[in-house]
């Protein structure tokens, strides 16, 4: 929401124990300024069981949200709690201002459409033109239905009363509604909202933030990061995470890494299998601890191996 | 004790697998204090590991000799393991920390600043440590272990 990208604060909504992004910019900011690319977990509402183009939200590792949060460029809000305490002490300037970005964007869509179909129309003009010289009579292609523009004033009404309605049955409500209504005549379609950033001011998650729980590979994981690798899950290649040494556009995964406790014992069938599948697939497998902090040292050191087939 | 026995046992099978199967020279068993156990260190028939950015700068060299180098073998390090074996990360930076990377005896003597594949020999050679896995049924298994961030190789 930040308008510089030097004081920008990534809102981390924590859902369910998950920990998701749902601003487009805020994205872009940490795959390219902190190397977290993470997982795109949004499907589309028309096709919900296809899996192969995912959107918005961006599912985090604990790990990420963690590591934003020491670097102080982000905040985890409890999102379930946050709606819903949003919603009620919402005042009236803020949901004249809501309504009308709603309304911005309804335009925006209103627009595309009008470019899409004139587009169109311009394509079939051209397909038409040969054969009317032709002097043969034609059933004129039919374009896109105009009665959806029809369609979609029948709905913007309703859902209209349903935007309303969603902010409860306040006082003020009469007033406003009968303002903000557009006349029936600008027929806007209809859109979903995917996201409510809109609601959110500048100020925000300064109020109650929440921390990050779960974090045990932190260690390993920051200390990749830093180090300029960039990391996917790893369940693909078999392991807890795939390192890339770059941007995963750009480079195929070096390591599949494991993240251990100091003193956990590793079954050695467990370094051989992960060895010979790392070999397997190209890549090393890195396994990592921390040594846990001891008196006259803060944070322990990180130990890091790889292992790799000897081809002998 | 039963368990130095074990790790004696472990060690000759290992020996006898590199001298016998693999055709390893010179190997020898190498004690120190702040070693778990004793590890190993030989002269396998052939190289057997070149780092990634080593053979970048030997296929260059290659290119500006016109000739192809040869590449002598070298010392390595190797440790003997069971396969019901359990290690944590901190065994294995105890064992890490305890060794040079080039094993006693494997220095090469001339090694000109020039040609910088050769740094590779010497002052640029990782810490790296085969792992010799033995089964019950006494087959060997051998994983390179390296120390830290080493990407894969090319194969």
């Amino acid at each position: 929401m930040a308008s510089t990208e030097g004081d920008r604060k990534v809102r981390i909504s924590k859902i369910a124990g998950r920990y998701l992004v749902f601003d487009i910019d805020d994205v872009a900011y940490i795959r390219r300024e902190h190397g977290i690319c993470a997982v795109f977990t949004g499907t589309m509402p028309q096709n919900p069981t296809q899996n192969v183009f995912l959107g918005l939200p961006l599912e985090l590792y604990a790990e990420d949200a963690k590591m934003l949060l020491d670097r102080k460029v982000a905040y985890i809000a409890d999102d379930p709690l946050e709606h819903l305490n949003k919603l009620k002490s919402m005042d009236d300037e803020t949901r004249k201002s809501y309504l009308q970005s709603i309304k911005t964007q309804r335009r925006n869509a209103q627009l595309v459409f009008d470019e899409a179909k004139a587009q169109s129309q311009a394509r079939h003009k051209d397909k038409r033109k040969p054969k009317q010289q032709l002097q043969v009579p034609v059933v004129v292609p039919t374009e896109l239905p105009p009665a959806s523009v029809n369609d979609d004033a029948a709905t913007t009404t309703v859902e209209q009363k349903e935007e309303e309605s969603l902010f409860g049955e306040s006082s003020s409500k009469p007033a406003p509604a009968a303002s903000q209504k557009p006349p029936v005549k600008e027929k806007l379609p209809a859109i979903t909202p995917t996201t409510s950033n809109a609601m959110l001011s500048s100020d925000d998650g300064t109020s109650n933030p929440a921390d990050v729980e779960n974090h045990t590979a932190l260690p390993l994981y920051s200390y990749l990061n830093e180090s300029g690798y960039f990391i996917t899950p790893g369940l693909r290649f078999g392991g807890d995470f795939s390192v890339y040494p770059g941007d995963p556009f750009r480079y195929h995964a070096h390591y599949m890494a494991n993240s251990y406790g100091w003193d956990e014992k590793i079954p050695m069938l467990d370094l051989v299998t992960s060895g010979r599948l790392g070999t397997a697939v190209k890549k090393s497998f890195l396994m990592g601890g921390q040594k846990p902090a001891t008196g006259d040292s803060e944070a322990g050191e990180l130990r890091a191996f790889c292992i790799e087939w000897a081809g002998m | 004790m039963s368990v130095d026995k074990h790790i004696q046992s472990l060690t000759k099978v290992v020996v006898n697998n590199l001298e016998n199967q693999h055709d390893w020279t010179q190997v020898q068993i190498h004690n120190q204090d702040n070693l778990p156990r004793p590890l190993l260190y030989g002269l396998p028939p052939k190289r057997l590991y070149v780092h990634p950015d080593e053979q970048i700068e030997i296929i260059k060299a290659e290119k500006e000799l016109n000739e192809r180098i040869p590449q002598e073998p070298e010392l390595e390090w190797v440790l003997p393991l069971h396969l019901a074996e359990k290690w944590s990360i901190a065994d294995f930076s105890a064992v890490f920390d305890a060794i040079t990377a080039i094993p006693p005896g494997g220095e090469s003597v001339n090694i000109s600043e020039d040609a910088h594949w050769q740094l590779w020999r010497g002052p640029k050679r990782g810490k790296r440590i085969l792992l010799a896995t033995v089964q019950d049924d006494s087959t060997v298994t051998y994983y390179w272990m390296h120390n830290g961030l080493v990407k894969p190789r090319q194969n």
